[in-house]
């Protein structure tokens, strides 16, 4: 048994010189730059941002309550509590750190692992949620944290963090524990508004989640008019950066489907398929649009095109040519 | 109390049969591809990539070649791969620390993968 725990011990050690030296290379490109960096001032400080001084273990709704005040919610880290923290693990988890604004009508973005992108956020007026691994990859100690701040020159980042109002930390050592928790940086936003750097892919993904935790039950009239404008103007901020996108035009067609605005709907669709005139999804959520519109000889045609071209939804494209011949035929 | 629970039974009952009742009357909903259904299925799509950009990795390569599988083979396979398996693999690869302590792991899962995908679970593993 002791040359094993031995082994072990040897290898405990090697890990940690090698965390130890980890590099931060994000930190050091930024920081080489010798030339001022484009759109990014040398030290930015969101100083209005709140800070909530956090309960011992309670990082999570805090930094929530940081971010959601920021973006214009008024809410307290104690009424977060419930809704994030996990008492027997004495933390939140990040799945519900992304759920919790959306209740509260904001979209959740998780950026890329970019730390000049992070920074050029922040610059941009939009503090930054980030998970840190302050302690070692086989004994962390997570934390949840706000960027508020850098300061190149200095090559710190500031932010709200603990009971620290500005923790001004070494860039490259927040890189590093930044690093350790899967470098998650996540943008609270109001729906309509989209991080600087986004892809197609996570503006969906952002923007599709916000849309499902929407639709809830045992809300008034106006409450959900309040939520399907939110939900339109999240989906049509996306298709507006990239309006030749499947998914977003898809997504934003539904929604509009969805309210009962045919024609707006059939806008959507109509232009996904422009730019993508094979995209079987979309002649058949075209050609059902068409068939209530009563538009049969074109919702034939789309119908059919979809049946043509299949794929795995080809059973739903079946069902409306279905419909549609079975419309004509009335 | 039991008059209570009796109201609450008949107002389920009520319930279920409006529901069922709109439902019928709804067939149109079903017929457009839904933004949940597009969700999952680029999902889906993204683990794939996820996983074959995995098998591509030089050390990975490196331990595959070592147990004797063809990576070309491997990668063709994550194809055919159905979304549970890899929603399971990319779980996997997600979780892996930095260090390369469960590469082995995963690599042994594709390879389960592999064998069940060739020859089915009794034929290799008996015990299974």
């Amino acid at each position: 048994m002791q040359p094993a725990s031995f082994h072990h011990l040897t290898l405990a050690f090697l890990f940690l010189l090698m965390t130890g030296c980890a590099a931060a290379p994000q930190s050091a490109a930024l920081l080489q730059q010798t030339q001022p960096h484009a759109n990014l001032p040398a030290s930015v400080l969101l100083d209005s941002v709140p800070f909530y001084p956090q309960e011992e273990y309670q990082c999570g709704p805090a930094a929530l309550a940081t971010v959601l005040q920021a973006s214009r919610i008024s809410v307290t880290p104690e009424a977060l509590v419930s809704q994030v923290y996990v008492p027997a693990r004495q933390g939140s988890l990040q799945i519900e750190m992304l759920a919790a604004p959306r209740r509260y009508g904001r979209v959740t973005h998780v950026l890329p692992p970019d730390l000049e992108g992070v920074l050029r956020e922040v610059q941009s007026g939009r503090p930054v949620l980030v998970m840190q691994n302050l302690g070692l990859d086989w004994y962390p100690q997570w934390h949840y944290a706000v960027v508020v701040g850098y300061d190149l020159n200095a090559g710190e980042v500031i932010l709200r963090s603990g009971l620290i109002r500005d923790y001004r930390l070494a860039l490259s050592v927040f890189e590093r524990t930044w690093q350790r928790a899967g470098h998650w940086a996540v943008l609270v936003l109001p729906p309509g508004e989209l991080p600087l750097q986004a892809s197609e892919t996570t503006a969906f993904d952002a923007v599709s989640a916000f849309a499902s935790a929407q639709s809830v039950e045992g809300v008034s009239d106006a409450a959900r008019a309040e939520q399907a404008d939110a939900v339109s103007a999240a989906w049509r901020a996306g298709v507006q950066r990239w309006p030749e996108s499947q998914m977003l035009g898809m997504g934003y067609g539904n929604h509009l489907y969805g309210l009962g605005s045919l024609p707006l709907a059939a806008e959507a669709y109509q232009q996904v398929l422009a730019a993508h005139p094979d995209y079987a999804a979309a002649h058949n959520n075209f050609a059902q649009v068409l068939l209530e519109q009563r538009r049969l000889e074109e919702a034939e045609m789309h119908a059919r095109r979809a049946v043509e071209l299949g794929g795995e939804f080809a059973e739903t494209y079946r069902r409306t040519l279905q419909s549609v011949v079975a419309a004509k035929a009335r | 109390m039991k008059k209570n629970s009796t109201f609450r039974k008949s107002l389920t009952t009520l319930l279920l049969t409006v529901f069922t009742l709109l439902s019928v009357q709804m067939p149109a909903m079903a017929d457009i591809v839904s933004t949940d259904q597009l969700a999952y299925e680029q999902q889906t799509q993204t683990q794939r990539e996820a996983v074959k950009s995995f098998l591509s990795r030089d050390d990975v390569v490196a331990q595959l070649v070592e147990r004797g599988v063809d990576v070309a083979d491997a990668q063709q396979r994550v194809d055919s791969l159905t979304s549970a398996e890899l929603n399971a693999l990319s779980e996997k690869i997600d979780l892996l620390p930095a260090g390369e302590g469960g590469v082995g792991l995963v690599i042994g899962i594709i390879v389960v993968f592999m064998l069940l995908d060739i020859a089915g679970v009794t034929d290799i593993f008996p015990a299974l």
